[in-house]
C-alpha cells in the first residue's frame, strides 16, 4: 500500500510547515504534554531548546517540531521515539482472585538497589518491569484486573513517555480548568460549548464579547470563526488585553489579527473622547525622522481606535457573550443597544444569584425575549470492561448561563 | 444558511415564538395567512419588518415574536420525525469532536436533522457534512429541508444503511457521529471514512448502558484509543420574586395572640356565667357591685389593644432588618429566588468518545524491535500498532 508511507508519517520532511496547519507542532508552539500518570504540563517549543519534563528528564525540542499532535513519545537519551498509543486493555477476569494473596508476604524480591543497577547498565524500562514481574512471587495468583493495575503502576514508574495533546478548544479548556480554575472563573467546557452554540457563532458572523476569563471565551469564538468574521471585545485595561488562554491555542495569525479588535470601558463610551483621539499638538512640529515614525505609529493606533469605536456605535452585532467579573446589568445596559434584532445574549456566571437577579429585571424589559437561567451538569465515566462507572471525583459545578433573545 | 439580512423578506424561513412551548417555523409566503389562538396575521405583514420584531395581530387577539432561525431555535421548532439531539449534547459533542470551520463530518442517521443543522452552521462554507439515513421517507424530508434552508452546498445526504453498506467516503472525515441503535455495526465503516493523516475522532450516542458496552468493545477492537464516556444535561431554573420569609417572631406573636384570645373568651364566659348568676340575685342585691365589675373589664380590654399595636410594629421592624440591601429588583419585602424546574430531563444518552490516531511507522532502525515485541506482550498497555 503506497499510502502507508505518507500515512501517519511524522517526519518533518513530509509535513511541509504550513502556517494554517494546527495539527503539527510548530516552532514557538505552546505544547501540552500528558504524562503517564495523567498529569498535563505545558511548555513552549523553541528551536534548539531543551524540554524538561520533571522526573522524565529532558530532550531536544527540535525532535518535536514537525511532529503530529496526539502521538506518544518515549524519551531515549536526548531524542524521542514514537511509540504506539495505549489500547484499552481487554482484561477478562479469570478465576484467580485476591483470596490467596497474603498482603504481608515479601512479594517483591527485586530490591531498590538491584533496580538501580539494572537501570545503570542501560536496561530498558520494559525489561525492568518484566524482571519485576518474574520476581513477583504471587503474580500468577493475581486477577487480570490487579495484574493490569500492577503493570500500569510499574510502567508509569519506569517508562519515560508522554503524549502531546492537540490544542483543541476542548483540551485547552480542560487544561486550564485543572491548572487554574479561578483564572477562567470556573468556566467548564460543557458550559463554554453551550455559550458558543447559543450565540450562534459561525464563520462570517459579527460578535461582541466581554471576556474576564483569561481569553477562554475569546479563544472559543475565534476558533469557531475560523478566520472569517468579526469579534469586538470590551475590556478593563488600557492596552490590548493579554488573553493568556489564547497563547495555548497556538492560533495562526490569520485567525486572530484581522478578526479581533478591543475597546475598553472608557473608550467604548460614546460621550467620552479618548485622549488618543484629541488633536495632538506634538503632531505639528515634527523634528526628526524618528519623531515622524513615532507620530505615524501614534496616528495608526488612534485610527484603529477610532474605527473600532465607529464599528461598535454602528452596532448590529449578531450576538453578545459575557463572562465577566462586573455586574451584568451594567454591561447589558451599555452593550445591548449595539446588538441587532433576534441576536442572542448569553451571560455566564459561576454563581447563580447574579443571574437570577438579572433575569428578574430582564423579564420586565420587553427588549429581551424569554430570558432563562440554566445550570450545566456533566458526568464523566471510567470505561473499562466490567468496571464501567462514573468517576469517583468530579467537578462540583460547571456554572450558570442566562440566555435571552434581543427584540 | 437562512437569511442574514436585517429585514424579513418573502421566501425567508422564520421562527415564530408564541410561548416557550410553542415555537414554530414557516416560510414567509405572500398571500398566506397565519391563524392561531394568538391571533390572525398575513404573511405579507411581516415583509420588510426587522428580525426580532413583535407583531400585533390583525384581529387584536395577541401578538407574536418573529425570529431569525438559528440551529438552536430550529432544534426547538423542528417537526419531529424521530428522537432528536438537544443543545447540551450537541454543544458538548461538537467541542469534543473538535468540529469547527472547515471540518469534514460524517453523521448517521440523519433522523430529524437537529444535529445536522448545528454542525452545518459550525463547519461553514469550507466544511462538509456527509449525512446518512436509511429510512427513505425521512431521507427525502430531510433533503428537502436542507435545500430550503440553503444547506445543500455543505450537506450531502445519502439514503443508505450504513451498518450494512458503510459510508460513501474514505479517509476524509475529521469526525464521525453515530446516532444509531447499533453503532457497533458501523464502527469499522467509520474507521475507513476517517482520515488517517492526523488525529480523527468519533462519538457514539446511545441511551442504554448495554449499547455503550458493546460500542466500547468494538471501538477498542477496531483500534480506537482514548475511549471515554460522558453524560451531560442542562438544568433549567425557574426564577421567582417571593415575599421575604417571615421570622419565627411572627409565629410566636400569632401564637401569643391566639392564646390571649382564648383566655379572653374563657374569662368572658366566666364573667357571663357569673353575670347570669348575679342576674338571678339582682332583684335582691344592690347595683354598686355590678358597676365595679364593669369597670375592671374595660381596663383589661384597653391593655390588650395596646399589645396588638405593639405586635404590628415589631413585625415591620423585623422585615426591614433582615432584607439584604443587595437584592436587585423588587422592594425590601420581596426576594428573588430560583430552583431547578420541578420536572426536568434526567437522561438523554451516554456519549462515548474515542480517537483514531494515525498509523505510525516505526521510527528508529530497530535494535529495539525485539524488545518492542517483548514489551507488547508483557506490558499490555503498549500493544503493537496495527
Ligand atoms: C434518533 S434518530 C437520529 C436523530 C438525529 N441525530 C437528530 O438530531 O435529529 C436515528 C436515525 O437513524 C436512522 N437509522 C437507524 N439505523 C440506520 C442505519 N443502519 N443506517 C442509516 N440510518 C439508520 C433511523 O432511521 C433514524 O432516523
Amino acid at each position: 500500500m503506497t499510502d502507508l508511507v505518507t500515512e501517519g508519517s511524522t517526519k518533518p520532511s513530509t509535513t511541509p510547515k504550513n502556517a494554517t496547519d494546527r495539527h503539527h507542532i510548530h516552532e514557538g508552539d505552546f505544547v501540552m504534554f500528558r504524562l503517564l500518570n495523567g498529569e498535563v504540563r505545558s511548555q513552549q517549543v523553541n528551536r534548539s531548546g531543551a524540554i524538561t519534563l520533571g522526573r522524565l528528564g529532558s530532550f531536544n525540542a527540535d525532535e518535536l517540531i514537525g511532529q503530529l499532535y496526539g502521538l506518544t513519545h518515549e524519551i531515549v537519551g536526548k531524542s524521542l521515539k514514537v511509540i504506539p498509543p495505549r489500547n484499552m486493555e481487554d482484561v477478562e477476569d479469570t478465576e484467580a482472585t485476591n483470596e490467596l494473596i497474603n498482603d504481608g508476604m515479601a512479594v517483591q524480591p527485586l530490591t531498590a538497589m538491584e533496580i538501580e543497577t539494572l537501570k545503570q547498565s542501560g536496561v530498558h524500562a520494559a525489561e525492568i518491569i518484566k524482571k519485576q514481574i518474574e520476581a513477583h512471587a504471587n503474580y500468577e495468583l493475581k486477577t487480570e484486573y490487579s495484574k493490569d493495575k500492577y503493570k500500569k503502576r510499574k510502567e508509569a514508574k519506569f517508562l519515560k513517555a508522554f503524549t502531546t495533546v492537540e490544542p483543541t478548544l476542548f483540551n485547552v479548556c480542560e487544561y486550564w480548568f485543572h491548572k487554574d480554575q479561578t483564572r477562567i472563573r470556573d468556566l467548564r467546557i460543557d458550559t463554554l460549548s453551550q455559550m458558543i452554540n447559543l450565540a450562534n457563532i459561525r464563520p462570517g458572523g459579527r460578535y461582541l464579547a466581554v471576556d474576564d476569563v483569561s481569553g477562554l471565551l475569546v479563544s472559543a469564538i475565534l476558533d469557531r470563526l475560523g478566520g472569517d468574521g468579526r469579534l469586538l471585545t470590551i475590556c478593563d485595561v488600557d492596552s490590548p488585553p493579554a488573553y493568556p488562554v489564547m497563547t495555548q491555542m497556538n492560533f495562526p495569525q490569520h485567525i486572530v489579527v484581522p478578526i479581533l479588535a478591543s475597546l475598553n470601558w472608557a473608550t467604548a463610551e460614546e460621550d467620552y473622547t479618548p485622549v488618543a483621539l484629541l488633536p495632538d499638538p506634538a503632531q505639528e512640529s515634527i523634528k526628526s525622522d524618528k519623531h515622524r515614525v513615532r507620530m505615524n505609529k501614534r496616528k495608526a493606533t488612534s485610527n484603529l481606535l477610532a474605527s473600532a469605536r465607529q464599528e461598535l456605535f454602528v452596532g448590529g452585532f449578531e450576538g453578545l457573550l459575557i463572562a465577566s467579573e462586573y455586574e451584568p446589568m451594567s454591561i447589558l445596559e451599555r452593550l445591548a443597544p449595539y446588538i441587532g434584532g433576534s441576536a442572542s445574549v448569553v451571560i455566564y456566571s459561576p454563581h447563580l444569584q447574579p443571574l437570577t437577579s438579572l433575569q428578574n429585571r430582564m423579564r420586565l424589559d420587553p427588549q429581551y425575549l424569554a430570558p432563562s437561567v440554566t445550570e450545566s451538569w456533566l458526568r464523566r465515566y471510567q470505561v473499562l470492561p466490567g468496571r464501567t462507572h462514573p468517576t469517583m471525583m468530579t467537578t462540583g459545578s460547571g456554572g450558570y448561563l442566562l440566555h435571552a433573545t434581543k427584540m | 444558511m437562512w437569511s442574514s439580512s436585517n429585514k424579513i423578506a418573502a421566501g425567508d424561513v422564520v421562527i415564530t415564538w408564541l410561548t416557550r412551548d410553542v415555537i414554530q417555523p414557516f416560510v414567509v409566503t405572500p398571500g398566506k395567512d397565519l391563524n392561531s389562538r394568538y391571533g390572525y396575521y398575513r404573511h405579507s405583514d411581516l415583509i420588510g419588518q426587522p428580525y426580532g420584531s413583535k407583531i400585533g395581530s390583525r384581529n387584536g387577539k395577541g401578538f407574536i415574536h418573529i425570529l431569525r432561525p438559528t440551529p438552536e431555535l430550529w432544534t426547538l421548532a423542528l417537526p419531529h420525525r424521530t428522537q432528536i439531539l438537544y443543545l447540551a449534547d450537541i454543544a458538548f459533542i461538537t467541542s469534543w469532536l473538535n468540529i469547527r470551520p472547515g471540518s469534514v463530518v460524517v453523521e448517521a442517521g440523519t433522523g430529524s436533522g437537529s444535529f445536522t443543522h448545528s454542525i452545518t452552521r459550525t463547519v461553514g462554507r469550507n466544511g462538509k457534512v456527509f449525512s446518512y439515513e436509511f429510512h427513505e421517507a425521512r431521507a427525502a424530508k430531510a433533503r428537502d429541508e436542507f435545500e430550503t434552508h440553503g444547506m445543500s452546498d455543505v450537506v450531502t445526504l445519502t439514503h443508505r444503511n450504513v451498518c450494512k453498506d458503510g459510508f460513501t467516503v474514505e479517509n476524509v472525515a475529521d469526525a464521525v457521529f453515530l446516532d444509531l441503535p447499533a453503532p457497533w455495526d458501523a464502527i469499522d465503516h467509520a474507521k475507513s471514512a476517517l482520515r488517517k493523516d492526523r488525529t480523527a475522532r468519533i462519538c457514539c450516542f446511545s441511551p442504554c448502558m448495554e449499547q455503550v458496552l458493546r460500542t466500547v468493545t468494538s471501538l477498542n477492537e477496531t483500534g480506537f484509543t482514548d475511549i471515554t464516556m460522558y453524560e451531560t444535561l442542562i438544568r433549567p431554573h425557574e426564577v421567582n420574586q417571593l415575599p421575604v420569609l417571615p421570622s419565627i417572631a411572627v409565629a410566636s406573636e400569632k401564637l401569643k395572640k391566639s392564646e390571649r384570645k382564648r383566655e379572653d373568651k374563657r374569662l368572658r364566659q366566666i364573667a357571663q356565667a357569673r353575670a347570669k348568676h348575679t342576674e338571678k340575685r339582682k332583684r335582691s342585691d344592690d347595683e354598686g357591685a355590678d358597676a365595679e365589675e364593669d369597670r375592671m373589664e374595660r381596663k383589661k380590654t384597653k391593655t390588650r389593644n395596646g399589645t396588638d399595636e405593639g405586635e404590628a410594629t415589631t413585625q415591620n421592624a423585623w422585615v426591614s432588618a433582615t432584607t439584604p440591601d443587595s437584592l436587585a429588583g423588587g422592594d425590601a419585602s420581596t426576594q428573588v429566588v430560583s430552583r431547578v424546574m420541578p420536572e426536568v430531563r434526567g437522561h438523554t444518552s451516554f456519549l462515548t468518545f474515542a480517537v483514531l490516531l494515525p498509523r505510525v511507522q516505526a521510527s528508529a532502525p530497530d535494535i529495539e524491535s525485539a524488545l518492542q515485541r517483548d514489551r507488547s506482550d508483557l506490558s499490555s498497555g503498549l500493544s503493537q500498532c496495527d
